[in-house]
Formats: structure tokens, C-alpha cells, sequence
């Protein structure tokens, strides 16, 4: 944090440490110095100033004041410009409290001074503010300036005078349209900066999750394969306890999942569909695919189709050209009057 | 009509001088009555006119941040007039007083920097006293970025100060003294019109802080507040920022008896110097230390050890 603060007042440690230690170098000289500020002293320095102690006393303080010494070096340093002030009140100093209340007199405006003269108010403060506390005692100031601006301006409405800038009123400012600028930039880049910072944080936070995602599928996925591969091995175990009698028909019972639901599934999509290949990986699809984009130009024939899917167009060829148990019992591609023709042809 | 003030002011210090001469003594009197001397005026005349003037200046070498203090400063006072650096010698408060009947001004805001580190701010009331000698810390300027508020240069600020200040006397005479100051003249030639800013003075810890912020208040006409503004009212600082630690009260201007003198006050030189002796302290501890470590050693020899030569043989 920036120091706000200009004083502080817990330094009548550090005054009381850094005296001893001052005393015992050179009290001659400082003698008029201490004199001021032995208030802070404890009691042995006093003494110390009026005669000089034997050798070993000396080191003996000199000792103490080393020990606090640590401490002491770092509060001064972090709270370098910050004043000290005195734990009591020096008693030498004047208050001549007559001739002040006499000068107040002599300078004072008359009594009878109207407000607009002055445009003075007095805030009560609610309670005492810690100096330290900067975030405390800036907002007394603010509370403060709040509470005197309302005073103020319910007077200045109740006598019936124009208080407000107008917003078409332009005038000179006290800080420059360039400062003002300066001002801007720092703010806009301020907050770009929060924006940026938050859209990371977010970042980061979507990668998390999607990392914890993906590990909850990896999981259960791995559950999953587990759990199979448990059962089929409680159907085995169970096969082999009854000894594989009538072992069909209890694995017809058993109704695993994928014993009859998912096998006879899969093959069973396979066999559905018409026309398609075993080896054809698209399906079908990629041929109708083909269909479909050409029927939009010219329009695509039956038979070609047919063909097409049959004898193959686009995928991968090697395998969907192997006979299957299903293209052979097919004789739809062959009648007589093909053999004949072709025959015709040949002539 | 300004060249023929003018012509006045210049004299003023020559006919204060030549008082004794007899050649047109009617002539430095109303010279001498023409001054701004606020409270004669307020009793001869039913209406009361403010016409302080407030000079400010500084002391040479001046620190640049603490000469940017004193240009906001100015910059915010329309009443003030701002003049040369003065060399800050044991003779200043003569040459100062002198320069403000010169200026003819009312009062002085003297900026005096040592050591290029330490900031004491004089305030005083001119023809004669009271002058307050301030320490001057926690200095922040306009200049500063984190500031955001901005208002009309020129226009009256509203004064507030903490409860406090009718505490003791000494504050008391601070405060009007702050009062004829820092609040500019009603009607002042440079001022503007409408209140956008106001003044907090507050006595935090001994010390006055001041503190400058903008009224926004959300209004349609100059002289009415929309209905629930005042509750909606915000203030934004403007900057600058210092606290002003009270050292000594003077009952003339730049001088005379001393009225009041702070009983908590330490001198920054003499921190310094407390904080310097501390450092220098250690070096000189530590080879103390070691020759008395020396010493004791010499004084308590070791025992012979009678097992040394044991294995020797």
C-alpha cells in the first residue's frame, strides 16, 4: 500500500531505545537536545545525563540496546518519512493561551458575518479516527465533506441561489483537458487490465473442468468395460458350473446384455440394411450421398444406384467387392433374358 | 485606474520608511488605511467586504514535488497572487513581510523547503500576526493519477471542518485563520460562480489534513437539488492531499512572541539524526563486543587438559 499516512504514534519505542543508545555516545554535546525530550526517557537516563557512569554500566546499556536494535532499524526504515512524536508533552513548551483567544480577537471577522461570507461548517466526527487505518481515515474525511456539502446546499436552496453548474456552463477547470485525458487512459487501461486478468481466471477455470470432465467419463467408461467384462465372466463361471447342460438355453435366460441384445443388434443392423456390403464402413451412405448430390443436377437412374451400391462408387473398394452368404443367394442381378441378350450382343 | 494603484503600492514601503518626515503625512495615512485590514473595515462599514489577498511563495531549491504542491495550491485559491522564490534566511521574515505590503496582500502563504526533503509551510496574517509555522507531511498533488475529480477553477469552495477544532484555543484561531485563507472572497474578481467543490480540514492525531474534493450531484436547474439528490450525492477527489502539523504559533507576522508551541513535536532533522546514530552505534558495538570477548577469554584462561598428550606417545 502507498503511504497516505504522515505520522504515526506508537514511535515513543523507537525514541526511547534510540535515546539510550544516543545518550550514552556523546551526552555533552546532546545534553541540551536531551533535555528536551527526556520526557520520552525512562527514568535511568536522566541520571545518566547528570555524571557519567562507571565502564561496565555503559556496556551494560549498550548491550540492551543493541538487543532492540534489530527491530527497531527495520520500523525506521519502513516508515521513513513518517514523524515521531514525543510519548508526553514537553514541559517547557508555551501556551499562552490569553494572547492567542487576544488574537483571535484581533483577526476575526465580525460576528454578524453572513454565511455566504464564510461558506464554513462545522461536521461532528462520531468517533475518534485511527490515523493509521488509512482506509478509515480517508473515509472520516469523505463522510465528512458529505455530511457539510448537504448542510451546505439545503442552505444555499433555502435562500433561493443558483449553487449548481449547469451543464452547459463551461469554464476553465483546475486540472487540463490533457490531464483529464492522462487520467482517462490510466483508468481504461486499469480496467482492461481487471477484464483480461478475469477472462484467464476463467479460462483457467473452464480448463479445470473440462479436465475433471473428461476424467469422470475416462472412469466410467473404464467401469463400464470392467462390469462387462465381470459378467461375462459370471455367465462362463456359471456355464461351466452347470456343466454346459442345456448351456444355450440358460445363456438364452440369462439375457446379458450383450449376449443377444447387442450381438444379435449389431448383426441384425448390419443385415438390415439392403444393398450395403459388410465391409462397406459409410454404410451405404456415402454412395447415397453421391445419389443425392447428383440428383440435384441431372437426376440419377434406379438401376445406376443399384449398381452403384452393389458393385461400389467412392469408399474403399478391396473388401465391399467380396462375395457374402448374402450376394450369393441373391440372383437378382441375373434372368434369362440378360444371358440371352448378352449373347445377342456378342453377335 | 489599475497604473494609479499601482502607484501606490510602490510607494507604500518608501512612506513607511520616511514616517517621520513631515512633507504629507495625510498621504502614507490613507495609504496605511487602505489596507485590507478586514476587521476595521467590518466595524466602520454596516456591509461587510472580504478582500483578503493571500500571497504565495516559497523558498529557494525548493523540492519540484513540494513546488507542484504550491502551484496546485495557487491553483485553487483565485485570491492569491503568486510571486518569487525567496531566499530562506534568518532575515525572511522581514523581506516577506515587506514583499506582502508590496503585493498588498492580506495574509502569506510561505513555502520554506530544507534540506530538499522537509516541507514547513508558514501561514501568517500580514500587517501584524499571528503566523503559524507548519510541518508539512503525507504530501500528494494534483498531478497524480489516482485523483479523478476535476472542477471549476475558480469557483468558492465550501469549507467543512471536524468538531475538534473548537476544542482548544490554538485551533480555534487556526481555524478562522484557515477560514480567511483558504475560503475565497465572495464577489472575487476571479472567482465564478455555483459551489463544485468543497474543503475537508480535520484534526486527525494532532495534525489538520486537508483534503479537496468535486460535488457531483445530479440536478436539473442551478438553483435546486432533484428530488432524493442529496442522497445520491457523490464527491470525488481532486487532489492535493497534505497534513499540516502545528509547530509554533507567533503573535506577529513572520515573527514576534511565540503564542503556542507544539509539545509533541520532534524536528525531522533530529529524527534523522537519532536514526543515523543508531546505524553508526552498531559497528562500534560489535568491535567492543569482540574485545571484550577477548578479555574475558585473557582473564579466564582453559584448564590445562591433563588427557592432551595421551596419545602422543
Amino acid at each position: 500500500m502507498d503511504r497516505w499516512c504522515g505520522s504515526s504514534v506508537n514511535h515513543g519505542e523507537v525514541l526511547t531505545c534510540s535515546l539510550t543508545s544516543l545518550g550514552l555516545d556523546s551526552e555533552s554535546i546532546l545534553k541540551k537536545k536531551l533535555l528536551l525530550l527526556t520526557m520520552a526517557i525512562k527514568k535511568r537516563t536522566p541520571k545518566l545525563l547528570e555524571e557519567t557512569l562507571p565502564e561496565d554500566e555503559i556496556e551494560d546499556l549498550d548491550m540492551e540496546a543493541s538487543e532492540s536494535d534489530p527491530e527497531t532499524d527495520s520500523e525506521s526504515e519502513s516508515e521513513g518519512d513518517e514523524d515521531v512524536r514525543l510519548t508526553e508533552p514537553s514541559k517547557t513548551s508555551i501556551y499562552n493561551k490569553d494572547g492567542i483567544l487576544d488574537k483571535l480577537g484581533d483577526i476575526s471577522w465580525p460576528e454578524d458575518v453572513e454565511w455566504i461570507h464564510k461558506l464554513s461548517l462545522d461536521i461532528n466526527q462520531e468517533q475518534e479516527v485511527d490515523v493509521n487505518d488509512d482506509l478509515n481515515r480517508e473515509l472520516a474525511f469523505y463522510t465528512q465533506a458529505l455530511e457539510g456539502t448537504r448542510q451546505a446546499f439545503v442552505k444555499f436552496q433555502t435562500m433561493g441561489l443558483p449553487f449548481l453548474r449547469p451543464s452547459d456552463y463551461y469554464a476553465e477547470m483546475v486540472k487540463t483537458d490533457s490531464h483529464m485525458e492522462k487520467i482517462k487512459g490510466r483508468l481504461l487501461v486499469e480496467k482492461r487490465r481487471i477484464e483480461e486478468a478475469e477472462e484467464r481466471r476463467k479460462a483457467r477455470d473452464n480448463k479445470k473442468k473440462a479436465k475433471e470432465v473428461q476424467a469422470q467419463k475416462q472412469k466410467e467408461r473404464v467401469k463400464q468395460k470392467k462390469d462387462e467384462i465381470e459378467s461375462v465372466k459370471k455367465w462362463r463361471k456359471q456355464r461351466q458350473q452347470s456343466g454346459f447342460a442345456g448351456g444355450e438355453k440358460e445363456g438364452g435366460d440369462m439375457g446379458l446384455p450383450f449376449a443377444d441384445g447387442k450381438e444379435s443388434q449389431r448383426s441384425s443392423t448390419k443385415n438390415k440394411r439392403p444393398g450395403v456390403s459388410p465391409w462397406d464402413r459409410s454404410g451405404g451412405k456415402a454412395k447415397a450421398g453421391a445419389g443425392k448430390d447428383r440428383k440435384g443436377g441431372a437426376g440419377k437412374r434406379k438401376s445406376r444406384e443399384f449398381k452403384d451400391s452393389k458393385y461400389g462408387f467412392g469408399g474403399k473398394k478391396g473388401m465391399k467387392k467380396q462375395n457374402t452368404a448374402e450376394t450369393t443367394n441373391d440372383f437378382k442381378g441375373f434372368n434369362k433374358s440378360d444371358s440371352f441378350q448378352n449373347k445377342k450382343r456378342k453377335k | 485606474m489599475g497604473k494609479k494603484r499601482k502607484h501606490s503600492e510602490v510607494e507604500v514601503p518608501a512612506a513607511k520608511k520616511e514616517e517621520t518626515a513631515p512633507e504629507r503625512p495625510k498621504r502614507t495615512l490613507l495609504g496605511w488605511k487602505d489596507k485590507p485590514e478586514n476587521q476595521q473595515d467590518s466595524t466602520t462599514f454596516t456591509g461587510f467586504r472580504n478582500k483578503e489577498k493571500v500571497l504565495v511563495t516559497c523558498s529557494r531549491r525548493i523540492n519540484y514535488r513540494y513546488r507542484h504542491l504550491m502551484l496546485n495550491l495557487v491553483s485553487i485559491l483565485p485570491h492569491c497572487k503568486k510571486d518569487n522564490k525567496v531566499e530562506s534566511k534568518a532575515t525572511k521574515g522581514a523581506t516577506l513581510n515587506e514583499l506582502v505590503e508590496l503585493k498588498s496582500c492580506s495574509s502569506c502563504l510561505f513555502f520554506e523547503c530544507r534540506k530538499h526533503k522537509d516541507l514547513y509551510l508558514w501561514m501568517s496574517k500580514c500587517p501584524n500576526g499571528p503566523s503559524v509555522k507548519f510541518l508539512v507531511n503525507a504530501v500528494h498533488t494534483m498531478e497524480e493519477l489516482k485523483l479523478t475529480g476535476n472542477h471549476l477553477k475558480g469557483s468558492r469552495p465550501l469549507l467543512t471542518f471536524s468538531s475538534n477544532f473548537d476544542k482548544d484555543p490554538h485551533w480555534k484561531l487556526l481555524k478562522e485563520m484557515i477560514i480567511q485563507i483558504f475560503g475565497t472572497p465572495k464577489e472575487h474578481r476571479k472567482s465564478k460562480p455555483y459551489h463544485d467543490h468543497v474543503f475537508v480540514f480535520s484534526i486527525v492525531d494532532d495534525h489538520i489534513w486537508f483534503r479537496n474534493y468535486q460535488i457531483s450531484c445530479p440536478h436539473t436547474g442551478a438553483d435546486k437539488i432533484d428530488r432524493g439528490g442529496l442522497e445520491k450525492m457523490t464527491l470525488i477527489e481532486v487532489g492535493p492531499r497534505f497534513c499540516l502539523n502545528p509547530i509554533k504559533i507567533f503573535g506577529g507576522s513572520f515573527g514576534g512572541p511565540t503564542l503556542y508551541e507544539n509539545p509533541f513535536y520532534v524536528s525531522p532533522n533530529q529524527i534523522r539524526s537519532l536514526e543515523k546514530r543508531q546505524k553508526a552505534g552498531k559497528y562500534a558495538k560489535k568491535v567492543k563486543a569482540k574485545t571484550r570477548r577477548k578479555m574475558h577469554e585473557m582473564s579466564n584462561p582453559l584448564e590445562t587438559d591433563e588427557f592432551a598428550d595421551m596419545w602422543k606417545e
